[in-house]
């Protein structure tokens, strides 16, 4: 189970959410730009950390006081890939795993699914800085679960790559979550995106604060205000 | 650009290669037979001992406890950070001799640390020790800036990601930051390097003896005169220069890769 509650300040508003996850489920984000979503999910990863509030994972205590990034075992998946430049494809994605458990049967058999079902293997053996940037998001999605995270947070994963591959990703990270049990929160200005990936739960930011959350049939049938009715509009 | 314009502007930077490159003609002026006598030999071979071990020795020293204070510093806040670039800056922009003179002072028997260290036998002046910490000196603010500022090169949210990934601090530094900023680090390294092996100024004070390549070409010049300087010269260029030429001009080749 996920409990957080967090306050961030920034430049034009405070960031003051509260969110609980049961461990296995998942959770859209969804506002217009720069409403805090990034936030929330950057403070849930550690990658910013908060200015008041409270993270608990499965009873772990994420902040305060913060808990070093090494500890948590969240995954953290962004538009940039963040593939080490320096290493190839293959050591992105074992980076993770600990030299002892490189040649576990069982680890050595979901890396290989990993990379059988991204499609990695004429990448292989490439260099993470000499491949493109749809190729690279799969790096770096795979790279994320080859550690299988308690908790994943994506923010906009999936921006600019062309549908199929968005709709393939998708359908994987779903099927994976169930078989592998992680929690999984997830940010997109994109309600389509958002509503494939997160089908049954969904809160709404503006300016920092829930302004509703519920189900996408609730969002779509009353939206609680004016942006959001025009957000979930057709262009 | 037009072509004529093009060529204008690459005369114009040739002639300027040419200037700074032009004190080099030194090494073919008719200064007369050039002097390798066993009395000029022996002096000069045993100064470039001096000044290799010495001067690698300071860089295993300016590595190990600049590195450090560079990762601290880059991840500073810029107040902070401003503070500790104006402390570095200053043996940077000290007069050599002053420095020498300040050296010589600080760590002589005219103050109690210099007490201390010359009662657990660490003499200061005209040693090894002085030799190295005076280097230590001259190179370090050199080292700690370019590191700075190749540590600062390598992305945060990639060490974040490798945190995130479960490597601990120390994993981060070595497996991400390291190699991200390891030619940064290098061309650092060898501006520190030069700056060290050439120093004079501050060594001469510190350490005349046992004499480095600089200190031994002004001996040389003083008691023999240019032929008797101009064999050790090339030596000095040869070991010097070519090893910090190689790492900047690496470096340049990645950054426009």
């Amino acid at each position: 189970m996920l409990k957080a509650h967090i306050i961030k300040t920034r430049r034009e508003f405070t960031v003051n959410v509260t969110l609980q996850l049961a461990q296995g489920s998942s959770l859209g984000l969804f506002g217009a730009s720069g409403t805090g979503k990034s936030t929330v999910l950057a403070c849930l990863a550690g990658i910013e950390e908060p200015d008041g509030g409270q993270v608990d994972l499965n009873g772990d205590r994420f902040f305060p006081p913060s808990l070093p990034l090494h500890r948590r075992s969240v995954g953290y998946l962004t538009q940039e890939p963040g593939l080490f430049p320096h290493l190839r494809v293959s050591e992105n994605i074992c980076f993770g795993i600990p030299r002892n458990g490189i040649h576990n049967p069982e680890q050595v058999r979901w890396i290989e699914t990993l990379r059988d079902r991204l499609k990695l293997s004429p990448l292989w053996n490439a260099h993470a800085s000499h491949i493109s940037g749809g190729q690279a998001r799969r790096v770096a999605l795979a790279r994320m679960l080859a550690r299988k995270p308690r908790l994943v947070l994506l923010d906009e994963p999936f921006a600019g790559l062309d549908r199929d591959l968005v709709r393939e990703l998708i359908d994987d990270l779903i099927d994976w979550s169930r078989a592998l049990g992680f929690s999984m929160i997830a940010v997109d200005h994109q309600a389509e995106v958002l509503l494939r990936l997160c089908p049954c739960r969904v809160v709404v930011l503006e300016k920092g604060e829930i302004v509703q959350s519920g189900s996408w049939s609730e969002l779509y049938n009353s939206p609680a205000t004016p942006l959001l009715r025009s957000l979930l509009s057709p262009l | 650009m037009s072509l004529n314009r093009q060529w204008l502007a690459r005369i114009g930077a040739a002639v300027f290669a040419v200037f700074l490159l032009y004190p080099f003609t030194a090494l073919f002026a008719h200064i007369g037979p050039w002097q390798w006598t066993d009395d000029i030999r022996s002096p000069a071979l045993a100064s470039v001992r001096v000044s290799l071990l010495l001067t690698s020795l300071a860089m295993v020293v300016i590595v190990a406890l600049g590195t450090p204070v560079a990762l601290y510093i880059t991840r500073c806040t810029t107040r902070e950070r401003l503070v500790w670039q104006a402390v570095l800056l200053v043996p940077i922009l000290l007069p050599p001799l002053a420095l020498g003179i300040l050296l010589t002072l600080a760590f002589g028997p005219f103050t109690s640390l210099g007490t201390w260290l010359e009662h657990y036998g660490v003499v200061m002046t005209n040693s090894a020790t002085a030799f190295v910490v005076t280097q230590v000196y001259v190179g370090m603010g050199y080292y700690v800036l370019g590191a700075v500022a190749a540590l600062d090169a390598v992305p945060v949210i990639l060490q974040k990601q490798a945190a995130l990934l479960g490597l601990t601090p120390a994993k981060v530094f070595l497996r991400v930051t390291l190699p991200l900023a390891r030619l940064g680090l290098a061309v650092a390294l060898t501006i520190a390097w030069v700056r060290a092996i050439g120093e004079f100024g501050a060594v001469v004070v510190t350490a005349y003896y046992p004499s480095g390549m600089p200190v031994q070409l002004w001996v040389n010049l003083q008691s023999f005169g240019l032929p008797a300087v101009m064999p050790l010269l090339i030596v000095f260029l040869a070991v010097a220069l070519p090893l910090p030429w190689l790492v900047h001009v690496l470096a340049q080749r990645h950054r426009h890769a």
